[in-house]
């Protein structure tokens, strides 16, 4: 087997060697360690001896050349042997020679996984410190987006965005409930909202009679759920619960009622509210409201409804976009019985409107359902009698 | 008792526990040493294990690691560190490194004892703090005690260590801090750093005489309020890292104090491996409490190039402007 | 001063000789070995596959001579051109071409072998010898310390502290000077103003000893004589040998550049391989097929050591940090660890 032998650094880093003679020709034989071939360096004229014993084979460049270290030099093998260039073993990188540009060895003891877990203190650039310092931000309150929880610029001009002078106030544990819950409605429910208008005159005309027969106010609500409670018989994706691949269809009928208390809007719920008559209803009703308001209600009054519906007409309001209570799949909202101005056989007259919001979850409640179930409410509402 | 006399109390341990132990240095028997660290040895213990050597650092070091290689424990004394620079050689090409080039098959288990540091209004030469030198060198070990007990202990430690030991004994307090030193054999731990004194607001790190200084600035501190840790380096090779950064981590600021040069020195690489590794606890950037890149200056103005309390307070109040 | 020479350039005896022909013939052989290996390591040399080599030609009865007269648990401390020395105070040929090749394993001869690496740095080993030597007589073992360096190594300030100490504490210290005229290209006349440099002994308050270095038989006889001394308790010798370097100081150096042709073929005259090859066919005792034999075991020998040395695997990236302290620290471990992060996890 042929060996290739290269031009070796022969005296502490030089990078060329010009060839003076060869001692032995192509051809020729030469035995271990004989003078092979004399070289000329920066430093003295040396002669290198065979690194191996056998036939020349090839030259790797003629008397008076110059060649770099590392160059092919000369290639030894058997009598009779072809060498071919390219063809013989790897060429052996001698020990004085570079083998090819040592890579940069850059030194970064790193930052061990443990090694900034003490105290629990914030962890952030001194940049980034500083810029929270400008603007007011306290770190400890800052949740860290950069590796390891680390607070990194944006995170902290985040919580500085629109902050100019202003008083931190910690939520009451009942406003984070609630911020929690409607929060994971509206991440998890596709709302849409249908809106309707029914003619009140039924309605209030009953509440009142209702009123003077009983000696005690009739919450509107009660009439409302009174009206509600066939069309969700008849319509009972509305009175259901999503559940991963599956659609609940609750059997009864818990009809929550939103209660606005000081400390926030609360649900409490009517049970069974298709075994209650009007009557029964409305007792039920205000028990529950009075309850809520004085904070005595009991938590399982506040759990379990299947539909909701919400009265913003006690306070003003109109129409709405209500926000479906998470565990169900829709919620009614009922505006202020208004005077306005209607088209009535062609003709433009002084009618009374109760403005209807129905939002239901459209993962399981098509437009043309939610239409229908509004209308049915509609005319429940609009065709109440006692 | 002071510093020197622990010393001489952790020499006379290992001259009477271990017979290999041999003392070799410039006026160390007769004398007992120009700072008395050797006093009483050369009559306990006889002229062949306490020896006095003709003045030749290098031949000192290097004949210690002659015997050495062969199996004694020699500990040198070079009576100044600005007298071990022709011992440097002997110590950098051979010392340091005769485990690495014969593979651990020879060894050179010695300590070399040299006073360091100045405030003591001494001639030219005699104050020097050039330890990162020894530090910056690969093999041998740098040991700097800054109070008499753990003087005691790591001086055991390092005659015991199968390694080499450059013991540095800082001069300006081999008598002026006193505490009660445990009796017979003991060690402290070489590599290990100590948190001497608790604190919350910031990391004060020193090593030596500058020890006392850091000590004296915390409780100056606390009269307005500050809370300084303070941590006794002990070793500087090698530094006890992992100490520093918890403490670094703990209070987010650090100041470094180090009575040698500013350039490339202890303080340095304590500023480096804070940042390296407690960047984000940091609540301002890391202050370098050190002597100046020039030559220390005489008696009479040397109090301005060696850091005092004064020099160490002002560093911690930089880092409590942020 | 005149050299001590019991062997003429000749090879005939000018006094009695102080080895039998038995002892002559295996010093005879072990200087042909030797020679053998300095003639591979600058073959080696010149093929790239060591690196710079400095050769002994002509210095080998100097250092067969002078270690010849040490027990086998004495110290030897020498330099990077004492190869012959070392091989015969047990230092393996493995070794020394490991050295060379730049691998610390080079630098670890086997248990029970009390040479230290050859030093690299002129001048500062000697010392080493001193404490060797102290180091014993301490522990009340009659070991010695031999040790061989150049005539230049002498201006340096470490021969002075070694000499010194040598001379107050009466060290087992045999300082064996190998003065061959040349410092790279410093002329020994101008290294120093001494006539010679066995005379500086007497600054040390020790005995010097010049000597015909390429008299092996001369050579033998003053270091027996010193070694004598030192194991007895008399303290160190000075022993200066007079010889020749016939190569280069090393193979990257070109010695005519500072050193005539002629001074050479003088040299070659006195050849101390020559003359002991004379003597030795004097007495009958020498036969060409003999020296043959010798020198084709030798040279077998040495290959298969070149092998070894050449086949054993390189230490991995890592292997520094086991060798700087007893036990790597841990900021040394952090090292290796990102060390071997950045080279991809090889070693």
């Amino acid at each position: 087997m042929a060996f290739e032998f290269h031009l070796p650094d022969i005296g502490e880093g030089l990078t060329e060697a010009t060839i003076v003679s060869w001692r032995v020709p192509v051809g020729a034989t030469v035995g271990l360690d004989e003078p092979m071939v004399e070289v000329e360096t920066d430093k003295a004229v040396v002669e290198i001896p065979a690194p191996r014993a056998g036939v020349v084979l090839h030259h790797g460049a003629p008397a008076g050349a110059t060649i770099a270290v590392g160059s092919l030099l000369v290639v030894i093998g058997e009598a009779g042997e072809v060498w071919v260039s390219g063809a013989a073993a790897t060429p052996r990188v001698s020990p004085g020679t570079q083998a090819g540009v040592a890579k940069p060895i850059v030194g970064h003891l790193e930052e061990g996984p443990t090694s900034e877990s003490v105290s629990g203190k914030p962890r952030a650039l001194p940049l980034v410190r500083r810029l929270a310092a400008t603007l007011g931000v306290d770190l400890s309150t800052v949740r860290g987006s950069g590796p390891g929880g680390r607070i990194v610029r944006g995170d902290v001009e985040a919580a500085g965005r629109g902050s100019g002078p202003a008083e931190r106030v910690r939520m009451s544990p009942t406003r984070l409930a609630i911020a929690r819950n409607l929060t994971r409605s509206w991440q998890e429910i596709p709302h849409v909202t249908t809106f309707g208008v029914a003619d009140p005159k039924a309605l209030l005309s009953a509440r009142s009679l209702l009123a003077r027969a009983g000696g005690e106010p009739v919450p509107l609500e009660a009439l409302l759920v009174h009206a509600v409670v066939p069309v969700l018989r008849e319509y009972p994706e509305f009175n259901a619960a999503v559940d991963g691949d599956y659609l609940v269809l609750r059997k009864q009928l818990d009809i929550g009622i939103a209660v606005d208390t000081p400390e926030g809007l609360m649900v409490a719920v009517v049970r069974s509210a298709d075994t209650r008559d009007v009557a029964g209803l409305s007792a039920e009703i205000v028990r529950l409201a009075a309850a809520a308001r004085a904070r005595t209600i009991a938590a399982a009054d506040l759990r379990g409804a299947t539909f909701t519906i919400s009265n913003i007409g006690a306070v003003g309001g109109g129409y709405g976009t209500p926000i479906i209570p998470y565990g169900t799949t829709a919620i009614l909202s009922v505006g202020r019985a208004e005077e306005k101005a209607v088209v009535r056989q062609g003709s433009v007259v002084v009618g009374m409107e109760l403005p209807l919001s129905l939002s239901y979850d459209h993962r399981v409640i098509d437009g043309a359902r939610g239409r229908a179930f509004l209308g049915a409410v509609i005319t429940n509402i609009e065709g109440i009698t006692k | 008792m002071n510093m020197a006399r622990a010393l001489n109390d952790a020499l006379a341990v290992a001259l009477a526990e271990d017979e290999r132990v041999v003392l070799l240095g410039e006026d160390i028997g007769r004398t007992g040493g120009v700072f008395r660290v050797t006093d009483g040895l050369q009559e306990r213990f006889g002229e062949h294990r306490v020896v006095d050597t003709p003045v030749a650092e290098s031949g000192i070091v290097g004949a210690a690691f002659g015997m050495a290689v062969a199996g004694l424990r020699p500990v040198v004394e070079i009576q100044f560190l600005g007298f071990s620079y022709p011992a440097y050689d002997q110590i950098v090409s051979h010392v340091g490194r005769i485990r690495n080039r014969s593979n651990h098959r020879f060894t050179a288990p010695m300590v070399i004892r040299i006073p360091f540091g100045g405030g003591i209004g001494a001639a030219e030469h005699h104050s020097e703090s050039s330890e990162a030198i020894y530090a910056h060198t690969p093999g041998i070990k740098v040991v700097a005690p800054g109070t008499p007990a753990a003087a005691k202990g790591l001086l055991l430690a390092a005659i015991e260590d199968p390694d080499p030991v450059v013991f540095l004994e800082p001069i300006r307090v081999y008598r002026a801090i006193k505490e009660e030193v445990p009796e017979g054999r003991y060690t402290f731990p070489i590599g290990v750093a100590e948190v001497v004194r608790a604190g919350s607001d910031v990391t004060l790190v020193a090593y030596g005489a500058m020890l006392r200084d850091a000590l004296q600035a915390a409780g100056a501190l606390e009269g307005d309020g500050v809370s300084a840790e303070v941590i006794d380096l002990r070793t500087l090779a090698p530094l006890d890292a992992a100490t520093v950064v918890a403490s670094a981590q703990k209070t987010g600021r650090v100041v470094a104090i180090s009575e040698g040069h500013r350039t490339v020195g202890i303080a340095s690489e304590i500023a480096a491996l804070v940042q390296e590794r407690a960047l984000y606890s940091l609540l301002a950037p890391v202050e370098r409490v050190t002597g100046w890149d020039t030559v220390v200056p005489l008696k009479r103005t040397e109090r301005h190039h060696i850091p005092g309390v004064g020099r160490i307070v002002a560093a911690v109040r930089r880092t409590l402007e942020d | 001063m005149e050299p001590v020479r019991i062997l003429d350039f000749d090879g005939r005896l000018l006094g009695e000789s102080p080895l039998g022909v038995e002892e002559i013939r295996r010093l005879f052989a072990a200087m042909v070995t030797a020679r053998a290996y300095d003639h591979k390591a600058s073959a080696l040399q010149l093929q790239g596959r060591l690196a710079t080599y400095a050769q002994f030609e002509g210095q080998e009865a100097v250092q067969v001579g002078g270690a010849a007269a040490l027990r086998p648990d004495d110290w030897l401390v020498a330099t990077y051109r004492d190869a012959a020395a070392m091989w015969m105070q047990g230092y393996p040929w493995d070794g020394l071409f490991l050295g060379r090749m730049g691998d610390e394993r080079g630098g670890s001869p086997p248990p029970g072998v009390n040479v230290l690496p050859p030093s690299i740095t002129v001048g500062a080993h000697m010392i080493h010898a001193v404490g060797l030597g102290w180091a014993e007589r301490l522990r009340g073992s009659d070991r010695v310390a031999m040790t061989f360096f150049g005539d230049g190594a002498t201006s340096e300030g470490d021969f002075h502290e070694a000499m010194n100490f040598a001379g107050v504490y009466r060290t087992p210290t045999v300082f064996v000077c190998e003065n061959n005229g040349w410092a790279i290209s410093m002329s020994r006349d101008r290294q120093t103003a001494s006539e010679t440099i066995a005379q500086k002994a007497d600054a040390y308050g020790m005995p010097g000893v010049l000597v015909d270095g390429n008299d092996l038989l001369a050579m033998f006889a003053v270091a027996r004589d010193a070694v004598g001394r030192a194991r007895r308790g008399e303290g160190a010798t000075l022993i200066e040998a007079l010889t020749h370097r016939m190569g280069a100081h090393t193979t990257a150096d070109d010695a005519g550049r500072y050193r005539a042709e002629e001074t050479l073929d003088e040299w070659r005259l006195r050849d101390p391989v020559d003359r002991v090859r004379r003597h030795l066919q004097a007495t009958e005792a020498w036969s060409e097929a003999w020296e043959h034999d010798v020198v084709s075991t030798a040279a077998a020998e040495i290959e298969a050591a070149v092998a070894r040395a050449e086949g054993l695997a390189p230490f991995g990236p890592g292997a520094a940090f086991d060798r700087t302290y007893a036990r790597p620290t841990t900021d040394l471990e952090a090292q290796r660890t990102a060390l071997l992060r950045d080279l991809g996890g090889e070693g």
